[in-house]
């Protein structure tokens, strides 16, 4: 699913990942005003080879389309897999091989 | 497979799992951290009664004065080896903003934009904690402005 936009470099033995998920983020005030639900990225995981690398339990307040920017120990030609899980509970999975 | 190989392998297998499995949902865990309304309450919730240590050790990196709320850019540092980093504010209907768990030998360098509902030139307060593997909280404060009334995202 193309809804998540990942850059990954590695420099120096350290990769900076920038990642664009692609969700509403609806928090409970506004979905109150438009009679909706309210559905929010709850819960980031970014992994290389099963090993988490980055770890992010999320609130209803981060932005629309949220961006996260984060480094880690890595090395080019890995794979990085993030995954995010929302309220109503749909998972999407993205990777992304590390230039 | 010799017996003693298998035992050695089915003990480093029993080792490995826990470490896979060391991650860390907040929301699952700690559900009342996300529902409470003020930042003192949201942080008893999550680590329970500490003390905080100010630090300048955490980068907390964000404007001070922003025009759009939907979208602060903050941005949080630290060499402090950690567990785990939360970001709270006092402006929103509810405090808890992020939890992040630190995965071993991690860099904590993060980046993202959140809302805060402004309005009114008053001043909003983010907070970060970072519970370091010393078992000390570190904390850090910055204000910020926010001129335009928003918080839907």
């Amino acid at each position: 699913m193309a809804n998540m936009k990942i850059k990954a470099k590695e420099k120096d033995g350290i990769v900076k990942v920038k990642a664009k998920l692609t969700h509403e983020m609806m928090t409970y005030a506004a979905a109150q005003k438009k009679g909706r639900e309210a559905n929010f990225i709850t819960h980031v995981v970014a992994k290389v080879d099963e090993k988490i690398i980055y770890e992010l339990s999320s609130s209803q307040f981060i932005s629309k389309d949220p961006i996260l920017k984060f480094k880690f120990h890595g090395k080019k030609g890995e794979v990085l897999e993030i995954t995010w899980t929302d309220m109503s509970g749909k998972k999407v999975a993205e990777s992304k091989k590390i230039k | 497979m010799n017996r003693r190989k298998f035992l050695t392998l089915s003990v480093v297998t029993a080792l490995s799992l826990p470490i896979a499995a060391l991650a860390t949902d907040y929301r699952m865990e700690k559900p009342t951290a996300w529902t409470a309304h003020t930042v003192d309450d949201a942080i008893k919730a999550l680590y329970g009664d500490v003390k905080l240590v100010q630090s300048d050790a955490i980068i907390l990196k964000m404007p001070k004065l922003a025009s759009n709320g939907g979208a602060v850019p903050i941005g949080i540092k630290t060499d402090i080896k950690a567990k785990s980093v939360s970001l709270f504010q006092n402006a929103n209907p509810e405090s808890a903003v992020a939890v992040w768990s630190v995965p071993e030998d991690g860099i904590i360098d993060y980046g993202f934009k959140i809302k805060l509902k402004g309005g009114d030139n008053k001043s909003i307060k983010v907070t970060v904690i970072v519970e370091g593997l010393d078992g000390v909280f570190y904390t850090k404060s910055a204000s910020v402005q926010v001129s335009s009334t928003t918080c839907e995202g």
